[in-house]
């Protein structure tokens, strides 16, 4: 019996590693988009973000050099998208799927003289602590820094958007930028600060994928999970909490999935894959039924344009 | 707390467009001041500039003698301006407390504290902790006037506040004005509205084109006076013939219009029977929301109702669709300018050809015919004086008057028999809705028909032949104009029986 519940453990521990990418690209892109600002450009952001954490590793053989770094550029090419939308007021959407393709591109391009390369161990926490509880252990300890922050940065988004002054005003922004700046909010500043935030959050969960999850670089490695963390936003209805839950329901059946395809159930395996996807948009659905709720959180300028009157 | 506001030769030039020519004002606080105009004036540009919304291209603005730098809505804050916009400037799905607290620097606990004093001196009841969306509009209002009234202002300035008030609000709202003023905040007070300069300001700037026209006294002033300042012509003050109905044909007739929603906020129609004669207009009176928007909907053919019976020109109608009236010559004017009559995003010619299917040359083998459109389209708007010859314009630039004489022109132009209009000149400025009034006037002469739905209790007595009154979804009894005062409307409107 314990070594079933010690299994049961390890495979909870494996469900959350394989949502940390999802909870933190969805968590930046949440903010970016409570300020109004819709950018498509995740799975773009995360891959290059996975390419430049591993090239960094490769070069530097430093692991935190290559979270910071990898961060950074997520940073650096979520600038090239905010310099388009918010200075030049190209269009959100057209401009995040091009943020997409580029980013698909060049880190294909760069990464490929790392095919091939093996990745470094990533420092794990608490590994005595796993081996020695049954149950809890595999599921509390043993993991990196990172899933650590990926899962308190729900709750972390949630008191910063719901209790702090500038959770407040970047939610004004998101609700209407014309009166935040008749009030004297500079929306631009505000709105560039959130894309940052969410490059940066992207390039990081990149990282996540390409020095911990998978240690090497594939191309194309980030497999779509971009666009997965987008839709949780949506489905979530901004609501950082639900982010999180959705992450781990998607990131549940996903691994679930494996094992039912292992063990040679008779269900056809295309469907199998793509309960991940469906489970995950009825849960996410159901629990985001309250109307009322769902208008409060929505950033009602989504996506538009705002310049100012001179 | 003496406070002097002196604006100085200030300029603001747009693109083909004056909307500031050296205007230079002096206000004192312990009075309220009518800053007048038709819409387009420039009104609204002034006091952009006044809360550092806008920069002015030349002139100055002085608080006490003081010159004073307004570059950005956060200067006008500093130098204690408080500004109060048309169109609210308040963050829909945040709390009330949270659109108050954003631009404050107060800590939570004290900016509670006194906007709950604010609550209690001016006797305004909102709850700070529900979403701003689920207010009224003039609890809306409320909110953006204590924003103001939390960094005590000096100069609070309200942009044609009463515009999306009801009655009862607007008089609230004039109450607290006059407390403001009494407590020495100098107000400033935006409208095109000529009782309200009267009744509720001391002084009164009149504007038009950009520049200002007059300054007075408001006691020395009359409606037809500021009318004709802003305008800038003797109104002909036009005025109906009295009807001697001199043809006889019935050209309308309903008869028994039940109508039943099960959405609460729709008002049921019991028992509706009234018949219209050519060249006749019929007003209906009534307080809004008392059945008129079901009963415009239901004679346009946007609600089908059982068992009534329309009959125009003798022929059974009441299961035809709007398009299919249309073409039996009927036409209409919602109430709704914005999002009933027309798509403001179209151009005015693409909004001219919406409802003019009948017209086959608009479109031929599925194609727009553009030109052919166009010519039309100019056509409606020289000949209903809107004032631009450009067809391709959106039609969200044309003003409220223009845009109105657009849809009327629109519904005219193929000179329907009968003429079904809702609110006509609601929110207009004299000048527009003098031309609509002529409009409809003339109509009539040329023997065709309208009915007026209106809210507005002068505009049905200058332009109806007979009135009757619709109250929580019934008619009162049609009498003729010459038989009714405006008591009488008003003991009718409120449910009340007259003789």
């Amino acid at each position: 019996m314990s070594f079933d519940l010690n299994f049961i453990g390890i495979l909870i521990g494996a469900i959350m590693a394989s949502s940390v990418p999802l909870i933190l690209a969805a968590s930046g892109e949440l903010i970016t988009e409570r300020s109004g600002v819709l950018n498509l450009g995740v799975e773009g952001m995360m891959i290059i973000g996975a390419i430049s954490g591993f090239a960094l590793m490769v070069i530097t053989d430093n692991l935190f050099l290559a979270v910071i770094g990898s961060m950074i550029s997520g940073l650096i090419i979520s600038i090239i998208f905010g310099v388009l939308t918010q200075s030049l007021l190209t269009n959100h959407v057209a401009t995040g799927l091009a943020l997409t393709i580029f980013g698909i591109g060049m880190s294909a391009m760069i990464g490929k003289n790392f095919v091939g390369i093996p990745g470094k161990e990533f420092p794990l926490l608490f590994v005595n602590f796993k081996e020695n509880i049954p149950f809890l252990g595999p599921i509390l300890f043993g993991h990196s820094i990172i899933l650590y922050f990926a899962f308190l940065l729900p709750f972390l988004t949630n008191y910063f958007l719901k209790k702090t002054k500038i959770g407040l005003i970047i939610r004004a922004v998101g609700d209407s930028p014309t009166s935040a700046s008749n009030q004297g909010i500079n929306v631009t500043l505000v709105r560039y600060s959130c894309i940052l935030y969410g490059g940066a959050m992207c390039g990081l969960a990149g990282a996540y994928l390409s020095l911990i999850y998978t240690p090497q670089w594939i191309e194309n490695m980030t497999g779509g999970r971009g666009w997965i963390a987008l839709a949780l936003v949506v489905f979530a209805t901004w609501s950082p909490i639900k982010v999180l839950i959705g992450a781990l329901i998607f990131g549940g059946i996903t691994i679930l999935q494996l094992h039912m395809q292992a063990v040679g159930l008779r269900i056809p395996v295309q469907l199998l894959s793509a309960l991940p996807y469906i489970m995950t948009i009825i849960v996410l659905v159901v629990i985001s039924r309250d109307s009322r709720k769902i208008k409060l959180n929505t950033p009602t300028s989504l996506g538009q344009i705002f310049y100012k009157e001179k | 707390m003496n406070t002097k506001l002196r604006v100085s030769e200030i300029s603001k030039i747009y693109p083909g467009c004056v909307a500031n020519d050296e205007i230079s004002l002096e206000f004192g606080s312990g009075k309220i001041y009518a800053l007048l105009g038709e819409n387009g004036a420039g009104k609204s540009t002034l006091v952009k500039i006044l809360s550092g919304v806008v920069r002015p291209d030349k002139g100055e603005v002085f608080l006490n003698d003081k010159s004073i730098k307004l570059n950005s809505p956060l200067d006008a804050k500093k130098n204690n301006i408080g500004m109060v916009f048309q169109h609210f400037n308040l963050f829909e799905t945040l709390s009330v407390f949270e659109n108050l607290s954003i631009d404050s620097d107060k800590k939570n606990e004290d900016l509670r504290l006194s906007v709950n004093n604010i609550l209690k001196k001016y006797n305004f009841k909102i709850d700070l902790d529900i979403p701003v969306l689920n207010l009224s509009a003039g609890q809306k209002q409320k909110v953006e006037i204590i924003r103001c009234l939390i960094r005590n202002p000096k100069v609070l300035i309200m942009d044609e506040p009463t515009s999306v008030l009801t009655e009862q609000e607007t008089e609230d709202l004039f109450v607290s004005l006059k407390q403001f003023s009494d407590d020495g905040i100098l107000i400033i007070y935006i409208t095109h509205k000529l009782k309200e300069v009267l009744s509720l300001c001391d002084e009164v700037a009149v504007m038009r084109k950009g520049k200002v026209v007059s300054v007075s006294k408001t006691k020395e002033e009359k409606i037809e006076t500021l009318a004709n300042k802003m305008v800038g012509e003797n109104l002909s003050t036009i005025k109906k013939k009295i009807n001697n109905f001199k043809y006889s044909e019935e050209i309308l007739k309903i008869s028994n219009l039940n109508f039943r929603s099960d959405d609460p906020y729709e008002t049921n129609l019991i028992n509706l029977n009234f018949s219209l004669k050519k060249g006749e207009c019929l007003g209906i009176a009534g307080i809004s929301g008392n059945g008129q928007s079901e009963l415009f909907q239901i004679l346009s053919g946007e609600i089908i109702t059982d068992y009534t019976s329309i009959k125009f020109r003798d022929k059974e109608i009441s299961k035809l669709n709007p398009r299919e009236r249309r073409e039996y010559l009927m036409a209409f004017s919602p109430e709704d300018r914005i999002s009933q009559a027309a798509v403001p995003e179209l151009k005015i010619y693409e909004n001219v050809a919406l409802n003019n299917f009948k017209s086959s040359n608009f479109f031929e083998k599925g194609l727009v015919n553009e030109k052919k459109i166009k010519e039309h389209s100019k056509k409606i708007l020289s000949n209903f004086s809107v004032n631009t010859d450009n067809v391709e314009m959106k039609s969200q630039f044309l003003s409220g008057g223009n845009l109105q004489k657009l849809i009327i022109g629109r519904e005219l132009i193929t000179s329907p028999e009968l003429l079904v209009c809702f609110n006509p000149t609601w929110g207009l400025d004299v000048g527009a809705i003098n031309y609509i009034h002529e409009t409809l006037i003339n109509i009539n002469e040329q023997g065709k028909s309208s009915i007026l739905i209106s809210t507005d209790n002068d505009e049905l007595l200058k332009l109806s032949d007979r009135i009757c009154v619709i109250y929580k979804g019934k008619l009162s009894k049609i009498m003729y104009v010459n038989e009714v005062t405006p008591e009488k409307l008003g003991i009718l409107m409120g449910g009340g029986s007259i003789d």
